[in-house]
């Protein structure tokens, strides 16, 4: 704006204050430092009300595994761990843990704990388990700083660093005691995107090389690097359909690719799978897409125009062939494993709902609506695609990766709502690009225009001049214009308007945040809290009465079949071996336990007899009304088990005549006959919870029992936690039931012990059961 | 050819605001609307599938979906503004029109979000 002649005074001014601005450079750096500090220490704090409300406990169902898993390795070393055979779970199978996890976050935790250690600071593993996923957000926010700061500018960053540390998306994953993968994998996420748009701008093999180590990290941390090694080379394949290649994008994606693909086969669960599988292919075929260009490019430099252009069109036709081909055959031969199951539901989006009903029953892997955007996004889900807008409007080589990365994961994030969590933040990152631009233009001129409040009169004066003095020289009418704006600029209401409203929404976006993390993401899920009408808190903490009930009462190598959910926390809280677990690797398995819990008992007794069970853990929520139990999951067991056993089970069988599924006396017979029925509801039907309804009501599904009086043959009632949520019924051995028990009362004695009718005085004995032969009939039987 | 797609703009814009609640519409097929008995027997339709954050009707998919481009294309405009070859009195009007386009975009959601969490931002 500075073009004119006329304004030239302000604009020295202007460069005067900047430089004194400037000069006190630490001034800024302060600034920044500040707020990426308040902006780590604000995620933190957010994340902690669980700790707050509850203790310092691990959440749900997967942490309680990686908790088991880190302190088993902490207890032993990290190479008894890599060799740790798990006899606890998936009886009789068992697991080998050390192949089958990504130990990325044990070995985090593990070293942690071993730093602190050796500073003698005393902290137990649990501790550390716990506050792992906050301590990491914080380092997400940097990183979404420094990601940011590549793509667009500083100002921007630090707004990005601000979202992503309070954004719900992803404190849904990382509050304390959230101990997964996660809660680390997206720190690694956004620290190996900076450094690869860092390695792209600067083409330096030193950048790549990082980039490659940090991505061995999340390889070793969780599966989702596979968005990594097929969005980096998709980057590389638009930027050279697009005619941007150049040796700094060869460099960074040749030395990245091999460097990441030696690096991420050292992960034993990983292993030979980036050269066999279909998911890591793409990289594959885009390295020799990168070399071919690249040899083309230099014999370009070699060959004349008219030769060069049929050599391009043969090459790229040979070498696309060539490497579709390969790919086609070994598929075909079977080196190269096709899609897995999970990825192919992204695509095809009706796969999984057919084909593994394991994956369609966690309700993760559900399509996302509308008010899960909402609810985790708030109004960065509409300033989102500005954002992505603006980057497209100045594309340069990075921003092209940030919008592949935002079409991809949006798409990705609406087939399933897991992946909500790779969507959040880019959504960060391209909101503060749309904030920062918004701002930008609306601050700043109210800067300038206040700064140059003494000289404005001046200029106008000016201006006016210069309409009259036509010896001056003359500007495009645009410019004029251009001139004009900038001099006058918007009032400054309607300018101080728009900021002030917009601030507002970044404030309702706080306070939403902070409502959402408050009340939907930090319940450890374990321990339940309800709420009574005066405001009193009622901790419900069946889980773990009953967990420890377990550990407690059961013999060490008894035998728990639950459904898998509660697997991870039976083997992690109670000690006990499990049949199946959140590890849903033996479907069969599943589906077995699955047939067990949905048929009649008898039926039921032979498959547990054949696993050796020895207590059934089932999850009751109808006395608290709590709907996450076994009864509402029941389907879902029903249809793995049909999956694998479709001669004995059927789930239309589990419906009433309409066609629904309930509980009460309109229930099929098959489903109040079945074992998970008679488990959830005996006794239940002598049960009053209060006195507006009848005995035996169903508090979560809102129904009367239908089968009130239940009787079990073949197992008896172990244990029922106080508010009933969790059952404990013990299988009897065969001798058990085979002899039913009688009351003292009506117990018959044969008596056995033979009293002789011979005395002194009576010498002739009799035979005992001698035949009383009657003449002319025949001899009974006896 | 790849280079024209990516800086199509509004083509981008929409594909991204598309997948919005729409997915869901797409794959799940739930009904449109769903209805719902009140206390003298009637039934009523409702549009909203209320404490169901796994669940919506195709119409709130489609609803939401418009207001969460309403509120975007609000920022557009505002950004719009810049544009220098523009009358003060336009200026000011475009302002206004996207300032009203954010605001009743989030109002909506908001309402949305009571019809869908009754007690949402209470407590």
């Amino acid at each position: 704006m500075a073009t004119s002649v006329t304004a030239k005074p302000a604009s020295k001014s202007k460069t005067k204050s900047k430089a004194t601005l400037l000069n006190a450079l630490g001034y800024k750096s302060l600034l920044t430092f500040t707020i990426l500090a308040l902006a780590c220490i604000a995620g933190f704090a957010s994340r902690l009300f669980a700790v707050i409300r509850f203790e310092s406990i691990i959440h749900e169902f997967d942490p309680w595994f990686n908790y088991r898993a880190t302190a088993y390795m902490v207890q032993h070393n990290f190479y008894n761990f890599l060799n740790w055979f798990d006899d606890r779970a998936w009886y009789p199978l068992g697991r080998i843990v050390g192949g089958t996890v990504y130990p990325g976050l044990m070995i985090t935790s593990g070293s942690i704990h071993y730093i602190l250690h050796a500073l003698n600071i005393p902290v137990h593993i649990r501790d550390i388990c716990v506050f792992l996923a906050p301590v990491f957000s914080g380092l997400t926010a940097l990183a979404t700083y420094f990601l940011t700061k590549e793509l667009w500018s500083s100002g921007a960053g630090l707004m990005a660093a601000c979202f992503i540390a309070i954004v719900p998306g992803y404190i849904s994953r990382s509050v304390a005691g959230s101990y997964d993968n996660e809660g680390i994998a997206i720190f690694a996420l956004m620290f190996t995107y900076y450094l690869w748009v860092k390695s792209v701008k600067t083409g330096s093999v030193f950048w790549a090389t990082l980039t490659a180590l940090s991505y061995f990290y999340m390889v070793s941390a969780w599966g989702g690097y596979v968005f990594i090694i097929n969005l980096i080379p998709l980057h590389v394949f638009v930027l050279v359909l697009m005619g941007r290649f150049s040796n700094r994008i060869y460099t960074a994606y040749t030395t990245f690719f091999i460097l990441g693909l030696v690096l991420s086969m050292q992960i034993p669960f990983v292993g030979f799978q980036p050269v066999r599988t279909s998911e890591h292919m793409a990289s594959l075929g885009v390295f020799a897409l990168i070399n071919a260009v690249a040899i083309l490019r230099y014999l370009q430099s070699k060959l004349s125009s008219s030769e060069i252009k049929y050599v391009f069109t043969i090459g790229v036709l040979i070498a696309g062939a060539a490497v579709l081909g390969v790919v086609v055959l070994l598929t075909y031969a079977g080196v190269i494993a096709p899609w897995s199951g999970r990825f192919y539901s992204l695509w095809d989006t009706g796969y999984a709902k057919i084909h593994i009903p394991i994956i369609a029953s966690v309700s993760e892997h559900q399509p996302t609506t509308w008010f899960s955007f909402f609810f985790d996004l708030h109004i960065l889900v509409v300033t989102f695609p500005v954002g992505l807008w603006y980057t497209i409007k100045n594309i340069n080589d990075e921003r092209v990766f940030i919008i592949l990365y935002a079409v991809s994961a949006v798409y990705f994030a609406g087939v399933m709502v897991r992946l909500m969590l790779t969507l959040t933040p880019v959504v960060c990152v391209l909101s503060a690009v749309a904030f920062s631009r918004l701002l930008e233009f609306y601050l700043k001129e109210e800067e300038s225009s206040s700064k140059g409040g003494d000289s404005s009169d001046n200029d106008e004066n000016d201006e006016k001049g210069l309409y009259d003095k036509a010896g001056k020289l003359k500007k495009m009418k645009h410019e004029q214009q251009k001139e004009n704006e900038a001099e006058q600029g918007l009032g400054i209401n309607v300018r101080s308007f728009v900021v002030v409203a917009v601030m507002m929404m970044l404030m309702m976006f706080a306070v939403h945040c902070t409502w959402v993390t408050s009340n939907a993401y930090s319940s450890p899920s374990i321990v339940l809290a309800s709420y009574g009408q005066d405001g009193s808190r009622q901790i419900i903490d069946d889980f773990r009465e009953a967990y420890y009930w377990l550990w407690q009462n059961t013999r060490d190598d008894a035998r728990i079949m639950s459904w898998w959910d509660y697997g991870y926390q039976i083997a992690g809280m109670g000690n006990r071996t499990t049949l199946v677990d959140n590890n849903t690797w033996n479907n069969s398995h599943i589906a077995l336990v699955g047939k067990a819990m949905s048929s009649n008992e008898s039926e039921a007794y032979k498959i547990m007899t054949n696993l050796d069970v020895d207590y059934v853990l089932v999850i009751f929520g109808g006395v608290i009304g709590y709907s996450g139990d076994d009864i509402n999951k029941f389907l879902w067991m029903v249809r793995i088990a049909e999956g694998e056993h479709p001669k004995d089970i059927q789930e239309s069988n589990y419906f009433s005549e309409r066609g629904e599924f309930r509980v009460d006396s309109e229930a099929s017979q098959t489903m109040l006959n079945c074992l998970m029925y008679k488990l959830s509801y005996y006794r239940f039907g002598d049960m009053k919870l209060d006195f507006r309804n009848p005995a035996g009501f169903d508090r979560t599904r809102n129904a009367v029992i239908g089968q009130r009086s239940i009787d079990l043959t073949y197992l008896e009632e172990a244990y029922t936690s106080e508010h009933w949520l969790v059952r404990i019924y013990r299988v009897k051995k065969p001798h058990e039931f085979n002899r039913p028990k009688i009351e003292k009362g009506e117990r018959r004695f044969i008596n056995k012990s033979f009293v002789s009718k011979k005395t002194a005085k009576k010498k002739k004995g009799t035979i005992k059961n001698r035949p009383v032969v009657i003449r002319g009939q025949r001899p009974s039987d006896q | 050819m790849v280079s024209s797609a990516l800086s199509n703009d509004r083509f981008l814009y929409s594909s991204v605001v598309i997948f919005y609640g729409i997915i869901y519409d797409v794959i799940v097929e739930p009904p449109s609307i769903g209805s719902t008995t009140d206390e003298r027997g009637h039934s009523r339709p409702v549009a909203f599938m209320p404490y169901r954050v796994n669940g919506q009707y195709i119409l709130e998919g489609l609803a939401s979906s418009f207001m969460f481009t309403l509120g975007g294309l609000g920022y557009v405009i505002l950004d719009q503004t810049q544009s220098t070859t523009m009358p003060k009195f336009n200026r000011l009007l475009l302002i206004f029109l996207g300032f009203i386009c954010i605001v009743i975009s989030f109002l909506t959601t908001w309402i949305f979000m009571r019809m869908k969490l009754p007690g949402y931002l209470q407590s």
